[in-house]
């Protein structure tokens, strides 16, 4: 989309950045809670190197897949910018990913060291 | 619809799960020395259905709360809940005031300071 074709649709249909910031922090919360959850499972799996870091972006595929269904009704672009941007936000940014590989070596190595 | 307390009651049961799992590679640990990266599959199993029914309770938890964006769908629906939408200040405003009533209160106000 151009920068004039965007202008124009926004004008057409304004968006509340209250709301915006909302759901973005929303979707952080869930985000990190879930990052370190699967961290705990990964260590307690005993995974290592890339094994680790795909089981993480699968559970991160499955959280969304689960916003997507049970917290927008299967409408994401009702609550978000643009249709990927549940799927994206805070996957490999942020507190989310640092939050997993904290919780992966913590466990892994309490189990297993 | 899901209550916070069905998914309240999901995410201790799965933590729960998840504690006992733990715990169990750990013990699982300590038996077995030297043989690497063993872990039951009942551990294994247990662990997966833990983290994914937190998932699960974690996501039912924060359902509901998520706002529409679009102004229009917003103050729709703000209107239908409250009755006035986010411009409702603009319509409750007072009509014309009554000003010989208020000059006739500001002389007698006058007067009896005299």
């Amino acid at each position: 989309m151009t920068t004039a074709a965007e202008e124009r649709e926004l004008l057409l249909n304004p968006v509340v950045p209250e709301n915006v910031l909302h759901n973005t922090k929303t979707v952080t919360d869930i985000r990190s809670l879930t990052g370190s959850l699967f961290g705990v499972a990964a260590g307690i799996l005993g995974l290592e190197s890339y094994w680790g870091f795909i089981f993480y972006l699968v559970g991160s595929c499955v959280v969304s897949a689960f916003m997507v269904a049970l917290n927008t009704g299967g409408r994401p672009e009702r609550y978000f910018r643009g249709k990927s941007e549940i799927w994206t936000t805070e996957v490999v940014s942020g507190s989310s990913m640092a939050g997993f590989i904290l919780t992966w070596t913590l466990f892994f190595g309490l189990l297993r060291v | 619809m899901f209550t916070s307390a069905k998914s309240a009651s999901i995410v201790s049961i799965s933590t729960l799960l998840l504690i006992h799992s733990c715990y169990s590679a750990y013990e699982h640990s300590l038996i077995s020395i030297g043989a690497k990266n063993s872990l039951p599959l009942d551990v294994t199993i247990e662990t997966l259905v833990s983290v994914f029914l937190l998932c699960v309770g974690i996501v039912l938890n924060n359902s509901q709360e998520l706002k529409p964006i679009s102004w229009s769908v917003w103050s729709g629906q703000l209107e239908r809940e409250r009755g006035s939408g986010p411009y409702g200040y603009l319509e409750e405003r007072l009509g014309f005031l009554d000003i010989r009533t208020k000059r006739a209160e500001f002389a007698k106000w006058a007067e009896s300071n005299e």
